[in-house]
Parts: structure tokens; sequence; C-alpha cells
């Protein structure tokens, strides 16, 4: 329990992230290029909350490194395959 | 036997997969990126073989893009803007010349500024601007990126205009079907009460001050200057028609109204295969976290909370994207 209340600041401060990403998305639907800046800005920040995350938590691995970069990569692709779809 | 143990080794985490879900794993992952990578290809590559299986299907008629600017124009207290033939025909002739040219732009491949396509169906004008849209669905959908847009806005709730021309065209950009939206707007000279100089003065005037103070004309883009103030002393008196009189099926490429295309859609296409991979995934990773925190199976592992957040961003993003481009 004392695990899980330890990730809540973590938790909060990435969906926040989140929450910003998604508002500037709507806010700026007509500016292609800053949607795609918006999609980087977001896919950064989500890989080094993991790194910092897992840092903090002494759980920090090469295949965890991976598994964020990877799911960033595959986030990042599928936006930019919709917007230039669009 | 097989298919229930492939589910299993997929979807739940097991010892035959290192207690994480197959299609969790990096390796997987890597998979959907290429096959998005590999569908994007096609989907840039299939126009230029010339089969022509894209394109956006659309309902859009003149009368609404009138009836929506003129509502916006009223929520802002301006008067409404009055439908005129011949900026009509104006914008028919810039929507023809961009499909015959194929290019989508304000100003053509050869230099062909927006304004000549006023002068040429002969309209003189004071002011001038030109919003363009194109792969819309609906109407609607087109005016509410226009006013999303803060250039394209400007046009649409200037005080400065006073008739509207529209024309839709159906047609093939870059080897995809689609539907554009020329939406030209206009005061003419004879409208004009202010001293009038002559025509080629006013065009000097145009040339020499790409951007002018009081323009609101345009979209950034494309080096087209946002606003046209010019002034003349010939005049064309502006043969503003009742909106049921356009409504009338134009010649040639442009069209009132433009019935659906039975073609694949290339955003819708992308869309729903995003929208089941990232379906997938945040169902996958649910289970997982679910199960690994039941059983308490530990391993070296991302948040599962961070990766269905990440993904449920994604998700919501493929959910709020329509297609369609302005300019």
């Amino acid at each position: 329990m004392k695990k899980h209340a330890t990730h809540i600041p973590h938790y909060l401060s990435l969906i926040g992230i989140f929450a910003v990403g998604l508002i500037g998305f709507l806010l700026f639907s007509y500016d292609r290029t800053f949607q795609i800046a918006i999609t980087i800005a977001i896919a950064i920040s989500y890989v080094v909350w993991g790194l910092v995350h897992h840092h903090i938590h002494k759980d920090l691995h090469l295949s965890v490194i991976i598994e964020y970069v990877v799911v960033a990569a595959l986030g990042l692709v599928i936006v930019f395959s919709l917007v230039f779809s669009t | 036997m097989l298919t229930l143990y492939l589910i299993s080794h997929y979807f739940f985490p097991q010892q035959s997969n290192n207690n994480r879900p197959k299609l969790l794993q990096a390796s997987s992952i890597f998979l959907f990126i290429a096959l998005f990578i590999i569908l994007q290809t096609s989907l840039y590559l299939i126009p230029k073989t010339g089969l022509r299986v894209l394109g956006y299907a659309a309902n859009i008629s003149v009368e609404e893009v009138v009836r929506l600017t003129n509502e916006k124009r009223a929520q802002s207290g301006l008067a409404p803007l009055t439908l005129n033939s011949t900026l009509s025909n104006a914008a028919r002739m810039k929507g023809e010349d961009m499909i015959n040219k194929d290019y989508w732009a304000h100003v053509s491949p050869d230099g062909t500024e927006p304004w000549k396509f006023f002068t040429d169906a002969g309209y003189q004008y004071r002011y001038a601007g030109e919003n363009l849209a194109r792969d819309f669905s609906n109407p609607s959908s087109a005016i509410d990126a226009w006013m999303a847009s803060p250039t394209h806005k400007d046009n649409m709730l200037s005080s400065k205009y006073q008739e509207i021309g529209i024309a839709v065209l159906e047609g093939d950009l870059a080897g995809v079907d689609t539907t554009l939206i020329v939406q030209l707007f206009g005061t003419s000279l004879s409208a004009s009460t202010q001293a009038s100089v002559p025509v080629a003065h006013a065009e000097e005037i145009t040339e020499e001050i790409p951007v002018i103070v009081e323009e609101e004309v345009v979209p950034l883009e494309p080096p087209v200057e946002p606003v046209v103030v010019a002034q003349a002393e010939e005049s064309l008196t502006p043969t503003a028609m009742p909106l049921l009189a356009l409504a009338k099926p134009p010649t040639t490429a442009g069209q009132s109204a433009v019935s659906s295309i039975t073609r694949i859609s290339p955003f819708n296409a992308t869309r729903n295969i995003s929208i089941i991979v990232v379906g997938l995934l945040i169902m996958v990773f649910t289970i997982d976290g679910i199960l690994v925190a039941r059983k308490r199976i530990p391993r070296v592992a991302g948040r599962t909370f961070a990766h269905i957040s990440f993904l449920g961003m994604i998700l919501a993003i493929a959910l709020i994207l329509r297609a369609g481009r302005i300019l």
C-alpha cells in the first residue's frame, strides 16, 4: 500500500502531462506542425518520466528503458500516421 | 489446444512468456510499428501506381457553407455576407486551377496568386480574402476548422467583407479523390464609398505591401498576402444572387453539392486500425496489470498504469481527430 502511495504524485504528474498534451491537440486542431510538436514533446516526457520514476524506485533496467521507448515510438508513429492522413 | 496456448501466450502473463504477455513485449510492439509504416507507405504509393481507390466521401452544399458562415458572423454581431455569383465563379476558377495543376496552396506552382481569379472573373475588389478546405465530410466540420484557426477566423468574421463566393469541387489531388471548398470574400469597388484611384495603382499597392496592416485575409502557410486592400474608380456591380439560385449544379468541376465518393479514405483506414491496435494493447496491459498484482508476480517491467495512460491519450487523439485540412 505504501508503495502505491509513493507512486501517486508521480502518476498525477504523468496524467497532467497527458492532459496538457490532449488539450493542446484540441486547441491547435488546425495547426498540424504544432500537433506534431506536441506529440513529440509528450512522447519524450513519457520516456523521461519512466526513467526518473524507475531510477527513484531503484528498478531502472535496460529492458525497462526499451519498453518505454518502444511504447512511445508506437504512439508517435500512430499519431504521425493520423495527422498526415487528415 | 494450440489456439488456447497461443491466446494464453500472447494475452496473459505466464512462464512461457517470462510473465509478460507476448503481445506487450518489445518485439511485438516493433511489429505494430512496422505495420503502421507499411500501411502509410502503401497509402502514399497507391496513388502513384495509377490506382484510384483512395478518396474522401463528402456531402457539402454551397448553401450550407454560406449559411454557417453567416451564422458565425451573426453570433459576432456582424452583418451577413451576400452570395455573389461573380465571386462564386472566381472560387470555381481557383478550385479548377488547383485540380488541373494538382496543387494545394493559395499560390499556384507557376506563381498565380488568388487575387488573379477575382479579377479574371470580373470582380473588382476593394478587399479580398480566401479560405481553402479539403477532405471534409460535411460543411460544419470545415467551418469549425476555419473558426479554430485565428487567421481563417479573421477572414470569416471581418467587417470589411460584404460578399462571399463559394465553390465546392470534386477532383483528384495527388492521386486521391477529394472535395475542395474554396471560400472567397470580397467587397466590390462599387460598394466602396472611399476615394477612388485607378485600378493599375491599386494593384501596385498590393504588390508593394504584401502584408498590409488591415489585412485579414490569410492563412499562414503559403506566402500569400493575407489581405488585399485596393481602391479603384472602375467598378463592377456585384450580381448578388439568392442562395437558391446558386444551388443549381455548375458545369464542370464546380458543384453546389457533392455526394458521396465510395473510395477508401486514407484517414479512416488509419484511424480504424489505430483504434483497434491501441484498444487491444490497452486491454492486454489491463489484464496483465490485474493478474500480476493478484498473483504478486515479481518481474522487471515498466509501470502498467503509465503505459495505459499514454496509450489512452493516443486513443483519445485518434478519436478526436477528424479528416480535413484547411489553408
